[in-house]
C-alpha cells in the first residue's frame, strides 16, 4: 500500500470519529478537525511509518471518545446546549431582530388580546370558580321562604324556622343571620363611625369551619337574653382600629352598648349574608343574638338561614329534607296557605345575580381569543410566504422539512411566550382598573387580582396559541412539494397557502360579525338603561344617612324631635330648595315589606288570600317627593306638619292600577294590621330595584306618625353641585349631636350610576372586545389583499398591457376581497343566532335579533372590511405594465 | 454578572491547552495544525479534539477570533480556518505568563529550579 492509500483510510477513520461530536460542533469545526488530523497523519507517516500512523488512530479514538461526549455534555458555546433546538433558537432570534415590524405586530396582537382575555378570565375564575374559603363549601346552603300565595318567592326565614331546621336528620347545623349598620364609639379620640354589623347564632364560625386568627370565636352559650356583649372583628376593622393584639379583652361601644372584643378573624376570611332582595351584605364585626331564636315570632321573616348538610348529602336529598321542614311550618303557622322552604347552594346563591353577565363576558373573551388565533396564523402565513424563497432554497440545499417546521414552530412559540408575558402585565394592570370600575356589590370583589397562577396560565396560553398558530404554516412548509415550492418562488410568490389565508379571512369576518353584533346589542341595551326614567329626578340631589342609636334616642318622641331638628337645620343651608327623608332610597332595594288590604277596591280578586298584596312600604319625611322630583298623578303630598290622627298614605301607580283600575283611589282606605289609613295621593313609582322596570307596589307613610324606622336617608335638593353641600350638612348634624354618625354621603346621580355599574362594565368590555375583533379582521383582510396584489403583479400587469384600465383591475382585486367578506357574513349568521340565545338574559329593552342593530353591524363590518381591501388594492395603480413585465 | 466579569478579567490559571493556543497566536495567526506544531516544539502534544473544543470555547469567550486574512504562504488551502489573538486574549496571556513566571521564581528561590531569577 502506498502512502496515499493509508492517508485515505485515515481520513475515513477521522470522519467516523467526528460523529462522536454533537452536530453543530461538527458543522462548525468538523472540516478543520479532519484537516488537522490529516496533517498529523502525514507527519506521523513521514516520521514513524505505518506503526506511527496506527498509533495516531488509537490516540485519535481515545481523544474523540473523551472529547466528543464531553462536548455534548459541556458544550463550548452555551446556547448549543439545546442541540438543534438551541441553534434554531439563536437563528430564530436573529430572524426576529431582522423583522421588527412582524415581531411587533405579533407580540402587540397577543399582548392586547391575551391581556383582555386574562382580565376576563381572572374575574370569571375568582368570582365563579375559585372555591369559597370554608370547610367543605359545597355542603353550605342558604334557605329561603317562598310565600306562594302572595307571589313572594324569596323571603327571610323566621327565627323558629332555623330552630326547626336543626332538627332535620340531614342538617348538621343551622344558623340565623341578621345585618345592620351600627355606630361604633367609645374609642378615645376617634369620631363616631358607622360600620356594618352581623348578628348571628354563636355556631356560625364552627359551621363555616373558620378559626379566629387572634383570640377566639363565640362559645355556644354566648347567646340569648342577658348574654355578655361579645364581638369578633374582621381583619379589616381590626387594622382600622390600630391592629394591636392587645385589643382582645377590651371594650368597644356598639350603638352605645359595651361589647368585649373576644377575637379577630383571619385576613383571608370572606363572608356575606345573602339577602332576600338586593345584593349580599358583608360585615366588619360579628356579634350574637341577644334573644332566643325559638322565642321569635314564627309569622315574621327576618333572618337569613345558613345550614350545613351532613357530609355526603346530595342536593336533591337536602332539598327534600328542607321542604319537609317547610311543610310542617306551613301547616302549623300558615294554615297551609302554601309556604315552602328551599335551599340554594352558597356559591350558586352568591353569584346568581352576576353569573349571566359574567358568562357572556367569558364567551366574548373566548371569541376574541379565536379571532386572535386566526390573526396570528394569518400573520405567520404571510411571514412564511415572505420566506417562501428562503424555504425553497433551503430545501433545495438539503434542509429537511422537519427542520424548517421546527424553526417555524419555535418562532411562533417564542413570540407566543413573549406576547403571553405582555398579556400578563396588561392583565395585572387591567384587573386593577376593572376592580375600580366594578360595581361594589360584585361578589368576592376583593379576591379579584392577577396571581402567579393566572400569570403563568396566560403565558402558557400565549405559548400554546403561538404554537397552534405556528402549526399551520409549519405544516404547510413540510407538505409543500419541493418542485412546486421552487416553481412558485420562481414566479414571485403564490402557492398553496393563499387558499388557507383566504379561508382564515372568512373565519375572521364570521367571528367578528358574531362578536360585533353581541357587543352592539349589549351597548344598545345599556343605552336603553341610561335613558330609562326611574320615576325620580336625581339631578342636584345629595343623599346621606344618619343612623339613630336606640340607646341615645330610646323612644319615638325623642327620635321624631331629632328628625324634625335635622330637617330644619338641613333646610337652612343656603341654596337648598327642598329637604326630605325616606327609609329606603330609590334603587337601594332596601325597603321592608308587608301585606295590606284595600277594602272595597274594585281590583280585589275576591279571594281572601290574594286580596292581601305584599307591598314595599316606605316611611318618609314631608318634602321627600318634592326633593326627588317624584311626580304626582293624582292627589297631593303629605302636609309639612302633622295633624294628629289623620293617618294618611300615598300609593304608587302600580297599586292604583291593580286595585282601582280607572277609578280614583283618592279617599279609599288601606287596612294595615289593625290600622286604617286614607289614600291622599298617587305617585309615579320611584323604582326601588331596577332603573328600567317597575318593582313591587309601594305605599308611603309619614315618619312622624309611624316610626318604624329610626334611621333615615336624607335627600337635599339644591341648585348647587351636590358635593359642595357636604361640609355644611355634616356640620349641621354634628351641631345637633356630635355622637351621630353620618354615612353613605353621595349625590343621587352617583347612586343611579352605581346601580348601572355592572351593565356599564359589561358594555365597556364587550364593546372593546368587539372593536378589537373588528380591527384584527380588518388587519387580516388588509394583509390578504396586499399579498394578493404583490403575488398577482405579473398577471395584473399583463391585463393592463392588454388594455384593461386601472379601475377595472382595481375592481377585480377589491372584488376578490368582497367575495371573502360576503362569505364571512354568511358563515357568521348562524353564530349570531346562537350568541343571541346566549345573551338574551342580559339584554334590556332590545331583542337579541333586533333587525336594525344587526343590519347596522353587518353594514358597518362590510364597510370597514371593504376599506381594508381598497387601501392595499390601490397599489395596482402603481403598476407600470411595461416595467413590471420587463422585470419578469 | 459582576462575578462573571471578575472571572473574565482575571481568568488565570488557564488550562495548558489554552495557554498553548494563546502562546502560538501571540506570535502570529495560525491554523489548528500550526498550533499543534508549535506546542510540539515546546515539547507537548495536543489532542485535536481538545484543541478544537478549546478554540470554540475561547472564541466564545472573546480571547481569540477567526482570521479573515490568509498568510501568503498558505493561499493554496482554502479549507483551513486561521485564528488570531484578540486584545483581550493578549491581556489574558500576559496575566498567565506573569503567573507562571512568578511560580518559576518561587521554584528557583527554593532550589527546585536552576537558573537566573528574572
Amino acid at each position: 500500500m502506498n502512502d496515499a492509500r493509508w492517508l485515505g483510510i485515515s481520513e475515513r477513520w477521522f470522519r467516523l470519529l467526528v460523529r462522536f461530536y454533537p452536530p453543530d460542533f461538527r458543522d462548525e469545526m468538523g472540516e478543520s478537525f479532519v484537516e488537522t488530523y490529516r496533517d498529523r497523519s502525514r507527519a506521523a507517516l513521514r516520521q514513524g511509518g505505518v506503526p506511527a500512523l496506527v498509533r495516531l488512530w488509537f490516540r485519535a479514538l481515545a481523544d474523540s471518545i473523551h472529547n466528543g461526549p464531553g462536548e455534548r455534555t459541556h458544550p463550548a458555546v452555551r446556547w448549543r446546549r439545546g442541540g438543534n433546538w438551541g441553534r434554531d433558537a439563536q437563528m430564530t432570534l436573529r430572524r426576529m431582530i431582522r423583522a421588527p415590524v412582524f415581531v411587533a405586530a405579533m407580540v402587540g396582537t397577543l399582548t392586547v388580546g391575551l391581556g383582555a382575555f386574562a382580565v376576563v378570565y381572572t374575574v370569571v375564575h375568582k368570582v365563579l370558580i375559585a372555591p369559597l374559603p370554608y370547610e367543605r363549601p359545597g355542603d353550605l346552603y342558604f334557605v329561603w321562604r317562598n310565600y306562594e300565595w302572595i307571589n313572594f318567592p324569596r323571603g327571610w326565614l323566621g327565627g323558629t324556622d332555623v330552630v326547626d331546621l336543626r332538627k332535620s336528620p340531614l342538617v348538621a347545623g343551622a344558623v340565623g343571620l341578621r345585618w345592620r349598620q351600627a355606630t361604633l364609639s367609645g374609642l378615645t379620640g376617634a369620631e363616631p363611625d358607622e360600620f356594618a354589623l352581623m348578628i348571628t347564632s354563636p355556631e356560625l364560625f364552627d359551621l363555616l369551619g373558620v378559626r379566629a386568627a387572634l383570640g377566639r370565636t363565640f362559645r355556644p352559650e354566648e347567646v340569648g337574653e342577658g348574654r355578655p356583649g361579645v364581638v369578633v372583628l374582621t381583619d379589616g376593622l381590626w387594622q382600622r382600629l390600630g391592629a394591636s393584639s392587645s385589643i382582645v379583652g377590651t371594650d368597644l361601644r356598639i350603638d352605645g352598648t359595651p361589647h368585649t372584643v373576644i377575637g379577630v378573624l383571619p385576613r383571608n376570611f370572606e363572608f356575606a349574608r345573602h339577602s332576600s332582595l338586593g345584593p349580599p351584605q358583608t360585615a366588619e364585626a360579628y356579634t350574637t343574638f341577644a334573644y332566643d331564636l325559638a322565642g321569635t315570632d314564627p309569622n315574621g321573616g327576618a333572618f337569613a338561614g345558613l345550614i350545613r348538610a351532613r357530609a355526603g348529602t346530595s342536593p336533591a336529598a337536602l332539598a327534600e329534607a328542607v321542604a319537609a321542614v317547610g311543610r310542617v311550618i306551613d301547616e302549623r303557622t300558615f294554615r297551609s296557605r302554601g309556604l315552602r322552604l328551599y335551599p340554594v347552594g352558597l356559591r350558586e346563591d352568591l353569584v346568581a345575580g352576576v353569573r349571566p353577565a359574567l358568562l357572556v363576558l367569558g364567551l366574548a373573551g373566548a371569541f376574541l381569543v379565536l379571532v386572535l388565533l386566526v390573526n396570528l396564523a394569518t400573520l405567520l402565513l404571510v411571514r412564511a410566504a415572505q420566506r417562501e424563497q428562503e424555504f425553497a432554497v433551503a430545501r433545495a440545499l438539503g434542509a429537511n422539512g422537519a427542520a424548517l417546521a421546527r424553526a417555524s414552530l419555535l418562532e411562533a412559540g417564542l413570540l407566543g411566550l413573549l406576547g403571553g408575558a405582555g398579556g400578563a402585565l396588561v392583565a395585572a394592570w387591567g384587573t386593577r382598573a376593572l376592580v375600580r370600575l366594578a360595581p361594589p356589590d360584585l361578589p368576592r370583589l376583593d379576591n379579584v387580582a392577577v396571581d402567579w397562577q393566572i400569570a403563568a396560565t396566560v403565558m402558557a396560553v400565549g405559548a400554546a396559541l403561538g404554537l397552534v398558530a405556528g402549526m399551520l404554516p409549519a405544516f404547510w412548509s413540510t407538505r409543500m412539494r419541493l418542485s412546486a415550492l421552487l416553481a412558485s418562488a420562481a414566479v414571485r410568490g403564490g402557492g398553496g397557502h393563499s387558499r388557507m389565508r383566504r379561508s382564515m379571512v372568512v373565519v375572521q369576518v364570521a367571528l367578528s360579525l358574531v362578536l360585533l353584533s353581541t357587543g352592539a346589542l349589549i351597548v344598545r341595551s345599556f343605552d336603553r338603561l341610561l335613558r330609562a326614567e326611574p320615576g325620580f329626578d336625581p339631578s342636584g340631589v345629595l343623599t346621606l344617612r344618619v343612623p339613630v342609636p336606640v340607646t341615645r334616642y330610646p323612644n319615638d318622641t325623642v327620635a321624631n324631635a331629632l328628625h324634625a331638628r335635622i330637617q330644619s337645620e338641613l333646610a337652612a343651608i343656603p341654596g337648598v330648595e327642598a329637604v326630605g327623608a325616606v327609609s329606603a332610597l330609590p334603587l337601594s332595594a332596601d325597603a321592608d315589606q308587608t301585606t295590606v288590604l284595600f277594602p272595597g277596591a274594585p281590583g280585589n280578586p275576591g279571594d281572601r288570600e290574594r286580596d292581601q298584596p305584599l307591598i314595599d312600604y316606605l316611611v318618609t319625611r314631608p318634602g321627600y317627593f318634592e326633593a326627588l322630583g317624584i311626580r304626582f298623578l293624582e292627589g297631593r303630598a303629605f302636609p309639612p306638619s302633622l295633624v294628629p290622627g289623620t293617618r294618611e298614605a300615598i300609593i304608587d301607580h302600580t297599586v292604583a292600577r291593580a286595585f282601582f283600575g280607572s277609578r280614583s283611589p283618592l279617599g279609599a282606605r288601606i287596612l294595615w294590621n289593625d290600622d286604617s289609613l286614607t289614600i291622599v295621593g298617587v305617585v309615579q313609582q320611584p323604582r326601588l330595584y331596577d332603573v328600567h322596570q317597575d318593582g313591587r307596589g309601594q305605599v308611603f307613610l309619614r315618619n312622624d306618625e309611624y316610626t318604624y324606622n329610626a334611621t333615615l336617608s336624607w335627600t337635599l335638593k339644591s341648585g348647587r353641585p351636590p358635593r359642595s353641600l357636604i361640609p355644611e350638612a355634616s356640620a349641621a348634624i354634628r351641631r345637633i349631636d356630635p355622637e351621630l354618625a353620618i354615612s353613605d354621603v353621595q349625590p343621587m346621580e352617583a347612586v343611579v350610576g352605581e346601580s348601572l355599574q355592572q351593565q356599564r362594565l359589561s358594555a365597556v368590555l364587550i364593546g372593546g372586545f368587539a372593536l378589537g375583533a373588528l380591527l384584527l379582521s380588518a388587519m387580516g383582510l388588509f394583509g390578504v389583499v396586499a399579498g394578493s396584489v404583490t403575488r398577482r403583479r405579473h398577471e395584473l400587469a399583463v391585463r393592463l398591457a392588454l388594455g384593461a384600465d386601472h379601475a377595472r383591475v382595481l375592481r377585480l382585486v377589491v372584488g376578490e376581497g368582497a367575495r371573502l367578506i360576503a362569505l364571512g357574513l354568511l358563515v357568521g349568521a348562524p353564530g349570531i343566532y346562537l350568541a343571541g340565545r346566549a345573551i338574551r338574559g342580559v339584554l334590556v329593552g332590545v331583542s337579541p335579533f333586533d333587525p336594525l342593530t344587526l343590519a347596522a353591524v353587518a353594514t358597518g363590518l362590510a364597510l370597514v372590511a371593504l376599506a381594508a381591501c381598497y387601501i392595499p388594492a390601490r397599489r395596482v395603480a402603481g403598476i407600470d405594465p411595461a416595467r413590471s413585465l420587463r422585470q419578469e | 454578572m459582576g462575578m462573571d466579569r471578575e472571572r473574565r478579567t482575571e481568568p488565570t490559571p488557564l488550562r495548558p491547552v489554552e495557554f498553548h493556543i494563546l502562546l502560538s497566536l501571540a506570535a502570529g495567526e495560525r491554523h489548528g495544525y500550526g498550533i499543534i506544531q508549535d506546542a510540539e516544539a515546546r515539547g507537548e502534544t495536543l489532542d485535536v479534539g481538545t484543541l478544537y473544543r478549546a478554540l470554540a470555547r475561547m472564541t466564545e469567550q472573546g480571547f481569540i477570533g477567526a482570521s479573515a486574512r490568509r498568510p501568503a504562504a498558505d493561499t493554496g488551502d482554502e479549507r483551513r480556518n486561521y485564528y488570531r489573538i484578540t486584545p483581550r486574549g493578549l491581556r489574558v496571556a500576559q496575566a498567565e505568563a506573569r503567573r507562571v513566571a512568578a511560580l518559576a521564581d518561587a521554584a528557583r528561590s527554593c532550589g527546585l529550579l536552576k537558573g537566573a531569577t528574572t
